[in-house]
């Protein structure tokens, strides 16, 4: 573990490095997500200024799903970057090679060689929107609720993760699978609005098979009303522990049927 | 004219099939657009309930959904690669063969690019434009098509295409200076999201807002087209909204000159 941890933060170090070599490239791209969320919000200030209410949530309730939605996909963003690369060219240039000659967990290294620093613009909104909102939304903090809370951030970044992991996966056998994750990644989306919205199908679909909604709108739900944490906060825990399982178990049949595409 | 086509028309063909190649990712790309339409037509759906009227500031459900799907399609649509084939050219340095070729340099590179827009055209355009129809006359009861605002607007369309081509270039020419455009290109689309009125309708942004946002070149990429194809604008406004487009694509054609005369002498390459 101590390894694996020394390991981790030696390449930390040196893609650190490497953002300040491009400084002004970073912080452009971390300043435009930042940008993006802003207008997403303006969007969702012109609607309100229409109507008073969204499928029974005020303004702040909206304001504080959204900036929720926003943690978990930041958090997923800066830490697992790197597993959009496998889907979209490391198994097709035959680069994937590389991480199989090494003496460490080839899913590892894939995942601590890149920090994705841009998320920052995505976390730091995300928590600014939940911060301001919180209040006057009807979040009550108890110490409770916040260790519930911290616990449906974790498991909600591991969804955005088994996602990408397994669909990046596929990369093993059809050699390029990155659009796959983009389709599927897209649907989170839909997380950050209530489901309550959506048609039936819809809101079975990213309840139960790409269950986007637990990193939005279910706990939400726990953190305004305090009702049903069995289902709210108890759902994502569950729901993405089985989905990491499947994900796993996808990439590490993967791994055996990986043929190298090396030139 | 005839010799000008029979030059540059090989580079229309090699761009068709090299797209052509990569059309599954053209599917799944726009698999995961129709998601995003689909997301916003639900929170529509949840506004028009809420709001006590049929009208949502001037819009409404129809006019909502047809500007949803349209603008996404006309952006898509009008997209522009040139922006990354000179920056890889650049980089790589394989502008040099494309220098020595007895071609002008900003043509051939338009009609390699070409190739995305008549592409889409068939492959997305036409099947969502249909299903969009369909969705309109079965809740209207009637057929709502109107070919002449679907003619002005693919008129509109390849003036739109054509602003965001020579934009992209005239972006893509900052590879000449900046190595690394990663964090730039990230920024110029969503800058460009937002100013085109593809996040947010210009229509219900402030009115100061909206006013400078019209007149800038990124409302000619879109919006205007989708007014144009939603009968928002006629007569007299018509007229004067896509004189504009064109005012703002021969502007970009004299920048984008500019640059170029400028840029090139700059242009070192190493190596290959």
């Amino acid at each position: 573990m101590k390894r694996i941890l020394k390991i981790y933060f030696r390449l930390l170090s040196q893609n650190i490095k490497m953002l300040m070599e491009y400084r002004i490239d970073f912080l452009t791209g971390a300043f435009s997500f930042i940008i993006d969320q802003v207008v997403g919000i303006g969007f969702i200030f012109i609607i309100f200024s229409q109507i008073p209410e969204l499928a029974g949530y005020t303004l702040d309730q909206i304001v504080f799903i959204y900036g929720f939605s926003l943690i978990p996909k930041g958090l997923d963003h800066m830490f697992t970057d790197n597993l959009w690369s496998v889907g979209y060219f490391i198994v097709q240039k035959g680069d994937f090679d590389k991480y199989l000659t090494r003496p460490i967990n080839p899913l590892f290294h894939i995942i601590a060689e890149k920090f994705q620093i841009d998320a920052a613009g995505e976390l730091i909104m995300g928590i600014i929107l939940v911060c301001i909102s919180a209040g006057s939304a009807g979040v009550v903090f108890t110490p409770l609720s916040v260790v519930l809370l911290i616990v449906a951030i974790i498991f909600a970044s591991l969804i955005y993760t088994s996602i990408k992991l397994g669909t990046a996966a596929l990369a093993f056998w059809i050699k390029v699978s990155g659009q796959v994750t983009q389709v599927f990644y897209m649907t989170n989306e839909f997380a950050k609005y209530p489901t309550t919205i959506y048609s039936d199908f819809i809101r079975t679909v990213i309840t139960y098979i790409v269950p986007f909604a637990f990193t939005g709108y279910y706990p939400c739900v726990y953190l305004f009303t305090g009702e049903n944490p069995l289902f709210n906060i108890g759902g994502v825990v569950i729901v993405s522990s089985v989905l990491m399982m499947i994900a796993l178990t996808i990439w590490n049949r993967g791994l055996k049927a990986y043929e190298s595409a090396g030139s | 004219m005839n010799k000008f086509f029979r030059l540059y028309m090989p580079f229309t063909r090699a761009g068709i099939q090299s797209t052509l190649m990569y059309s599954i990712n053209i599917i799944f790309f726009s698999l995961s657009e129709l998601l995003y339409c689909f997301v916003m037509y639900y929170v529509w759906l949840a506004v028009f309930d809420a709001s006590d009227g049929q009208n949502f500031m001037g819009f409404d459900m129809q006019d909502m959904v047809l500007y949803l799907f349209m603008t996404n399609v006309t952006a898509y649509l009008t997209m522009s690669q040139a922006d990354s084939a000179i920056a890889e050219e650049i980089k790589d340095g394989s502008i040099a063969m494309r220098l020595l070729k007895p071609v002008d340099y900003h043509i051939s590179i338009l009609f390699k690019d070409i190739a995305n827009p008549i592409i889409l055209f068939f492959m997305v355009f036409l099947p969502m434009t249909v299903c969009v129809e369909i969705y309109r006359g079965v809740t209207a009861g009637m057929i709502m098509f109107q070919p002449l605002n679907c003619l002005l607007y693919l008129l509109s369309g390849i003036i739109a295409y054509l602003v965001s081509f020579y934009l992209n270039m005239c972006f893509g020419f900052l590879a000449f200076y900046v190595t690394n455009l990663w964090g730039v290109s990230m920024f110029k689309k969503i800058l460009l999201k937002f100013l085109s009125g593809a996040a947010i309708p210009l229509a219900f942004m402030p009115a100061a807002l909206k006013n400078i946002l019209a007149f800038l070149p990124f409302s000619s990429l879109s919006y205007t087209p989708v007014m144009i194809y939603m009968g928002k604008y006629t007569g007299a406004e018509l007229l004067l909204n896509v004189g504009l487009q064109v005012f703002w694509l021969i502007a970009l054609i004299v920048l984008c000159k500019l640059i170029w005369n400028r840029a090139i002498r700059r242009l070192c390459v190493q190596g290959g």
